[in-house]
């Protein structure tokens, strides 16, 4: 959930695990060229609106901060901030999958524009303006989005709490479902949750500050244990949250609530918690 | 000198209740006192009742207990409670005084219990069954208190059915649970309008019981404290203002949360209860989608611990939302039965509401559906051809 929607701001903290690209990526390549007429933009080969204003923030944002970096300076080797921009971007995983990732997407953008334009600096905040989540994808390994507290945003933003090398027994599994219907967009369900549920704002203000201590202790200790139970758990407080929303968000199907029960028995049938 | 009496018997009818807002949870799991207030609506006898005969006789050998003819553990700590609890006011009412007229406290017991309803749809109602349970006992030793306290001592919820309409189980403060009971917050005849529609949905697997269920989520989830502790309280409030207004709109919306709010703090336990099913979801979304299509709340949802429905209506909208429940869920084959109950009018459904409302038809997930409304509470049975024993004190074989 967020409280101010075009910053995307949100309730809480988050914190999350970066998988492999060699699994999961988005590849994204950013041209500019003073013969190019408008800004164009092309996702997994098919020609998509440019103007979105997700995408438009982040392109903003980038020259913005190329501009500042070159200090109203002229620099003619520097590119020029005028030129229009193409970019194209793929996945190596089918959309149809539904782990197409707007955290990947706009990271991917955010990454290859900024090597555009000869950016180096602090970036998570910019891959926010694009897609919440994206800001943890500037990062590998283990990631926390700080929330912040400024209304500006500008403390918003992510940091590694662990590299990918800090844990190396563990291991990701992606049950891919079959055919289920197209759930609720995040964006307008994650908002949805803020304005009716009760349950959420107990959630963002009093337990997730709790929990991403404890969390952040479980990875640096590598306790599976721990940070297994509370995975669980804060999965299904999410989903908890949805359910209180009005109306209520249902992204777990009886296939879910299955896989859910299996593994339950599965730690109990083994005495701890292996998944 | 008067007789003791040889043998006495006593028949009452209870009711199911449905909350409203919500119970789930106690803070302490013998007294049975809950974590928060609850609110609900008592059924109509007619459609659903439990119906239970106590008899005391000297010539009894031991306590016993039937249920829908067959025997079952009369040993059972909530039976036994509510036993010890009634014949505990009974002694008190004496006062110690040698009453030769009254039934000997130290005979002992038979009882036998019956529901109106089938124990497979999962409508089997322990609140019925233990209302109607301290009803009869009490009537059995003369007793004419406020008897919920007793009842609760059952199952907690069997408070709420100690009386009709609309009723409020107050969470109480003390200890003791001295101050945790019932008490009727509007009569059955408050909302003449107002009626009840249960899905009985099909074949599913039998859910997580009800008073292990709560004890873990009061344990591992901290969205149901949050709930009990600043929600429930002024969600009571709203509600008992929605319902002294007839205010559907109000009640209705403030029902589907309360239900939806209980089942996230399932969810929230650890591991997770699910109660709800993908039926549940389906019967959600068209519930949604057609006051949407109406513009305003017509119908409202709400579930249990387990996979029926329970649907809120007022009485000119149970036609058509009856048939859109039919288009939606045809059918296998009993199409005559699957509406039971008071008599539901037809309805034919414009092409527009169809298109809108009719959307994604899952055939067979409901069984039936029965139609009921607000009800009274607890009944005595005067007729003594009604009475579940013999004068023997075996169960009566009923044709």
């Amino acid at each position: 959930g967020k409280p101010h929607t075009d910053l995307i701001l949100p309730i809480n903290s988050s914190l999350s695990v970066t998988l492999h690209q060699d699994q999961l990526k988005t590849t994204t390549t950013a041209a500019a060229s003073r013969d190019f007429t408008e800004d164009r933009l092309w996702l997994n080969g098919k020609e998509a609106d440019v103007g979105h204003p997700r995408v438009q923030a982040c392109l903003r944002e980038v020259r913005r901060l190329a501009r500042k970096r070159r200090g109203g300076a002229e620099d003619t080797a520097a590119l020029s901030l005028s030129y229009k921009i193409h970019i194209a971007s793929e996945n190596n995983f089918p959309t149809a999958a539904g782990l197409a990732s707007s955290a990947a997407g706009y990271a991917c953008l955010v990454s290859a524009l900024a090597r555009l334009y000869g950016l180096e600096e602090e970036l998570s905040e910019v891959a926010r303006r694009g897609s919440g989540s994206a800001c943890r994808s500037m990062f590998g390994g283990f990631v926390q989005w700080q929330r912040g507290e400024r209304p500006d945003g500008t403390d918003s933003l992510a940091l590694q709490v662990a590299p990918e090398t800090h844990w190396p027994e563990l291991r990701v599994l992606i049950l891919v479902v079959s055919g289920e219907k197209k759930p609720v967009g995040s964006t307008a369900g994650m908002q949805t949750s803020v304005e009716t549920s009760p349950l959420l704002k107990h959630r963002a203000e009093v337990v997730v500050p709790e929990r991403l201590a404890q969390m952040m202790q479980h990875i640096q200790e590598r306790d599976f244990e721990g940070f297994g139970q509370l995975a669980m758990r804060d999965s299904n407080q999410f989903h908890a949250t949805c359910l209180d929303t009005f109306p209520p968000i249902f992204y777990l199907t009886d296939v879910s609530r299955h896989i859910i029960a299996l593994a339950h028995r599965y730690n109990a049938h083994h005495g701890h918690t292996k998944v | 000198m008067a007789a003791e009496r040889a043998l006495a018997m006593a028949t009452c009818t209870a009711p199911v209740n449905i909350a409203v807002i919500k119970y789930w949870g106690k803070r302490d799991t013998d007294l049975i006192l809950p974590i928060n207030s609850s609110l609900s609506v008592t059924l109509h006898q007619d459609q659903l009742k439990t119906t239970t005969t106590a008899a005391a006789s000297r010539d009894f050998t031991e306590d016993r207990l039937w249920l829908n003819g067959k025997e079952a553990d009369v040993g059972h700590p909530r039976v036994q409670a509510c036993l010890r609890e009634v014949r505990r006011l009974a002694r008190k009412r004496r006062g110690g005084a040698e009453d030769t007229a009254a039934l000997s406290l130290s005979y002992k017991i038979h009882i036998a219990s019956e529901n109106n309803f089938p124990t497979a749809a999962g409508l089997a109602s322990s609140a019925a069954g233990y209302a109607c349970l301290v009803s009869a006992l009490a009537r059995l030793y003369g007793l004419e208190e406020e008897l919920s306290e007793v009842a609760r001592r059952g199952s907690g919820s069997a408070c709420r059915s100690m009386f009709g309409g609309f009723v409020q189980w107050q969470r109480g403060e003390r200890p003791d649970g001295t101050d945790s009971l019932a008490l009727q917050v509007a009569p059955e005849t408050h909302w003449p309008e107002l009626r009840v529609l249960i899905l009985v949905v099909s074949g599913e697997k039998k859910p997580v019981g009800s008073t292990a269920g709560m004890q873990t989520s009061v344990e591992t989830s901290p969205l149901l404290k949050h709930r009990a502790e600043v929600v429930v309280p002024e969600r009571l409030a709203q509600m008992m203002q929605h319902i002294q207004e007839r205010d559907f709109e109000g009640f209705g919306q403030l029902a589907m949360r309360d239900s939806n709010q209980f089942h996230a703090t399932c969810l929230d336990t650890f591991p997770p209860i699910f109660y709800l099913t993908d039926v549940s979801r389906h019967i959600i979304a068209l519930a949604h989608r057609y006051n949407a299509h109406h513009g305003h709340t017509k119908v409202a949802y709400t579930f249990d611990a387990g996979p029926n429905a329970v649907v809120f209506a007022l009485a000119d909208a149970v036609a058509e939302f009856v048939e859109v429940v039919r288009r939606s869920f045809p059918p296998a084959a009993n199409g005559d039965q699957f509406v039971r109950g008071l008599p539901v009018g037809s309805a034919a459904l414009p092409q527009e509401l169809l298109a809108a409302v009719v959307t994604e038809p899952v055939p067979g997930a409901v069984q039936y559906i029965l139609h009921t409304k607000p009800g009274p509470g607890p009944q005595r049975v005067d007729d003594p051809s009604q009475h579940l024993l013999g004068t023997d004190g075996l169960p009566r074989s009923r044709a």
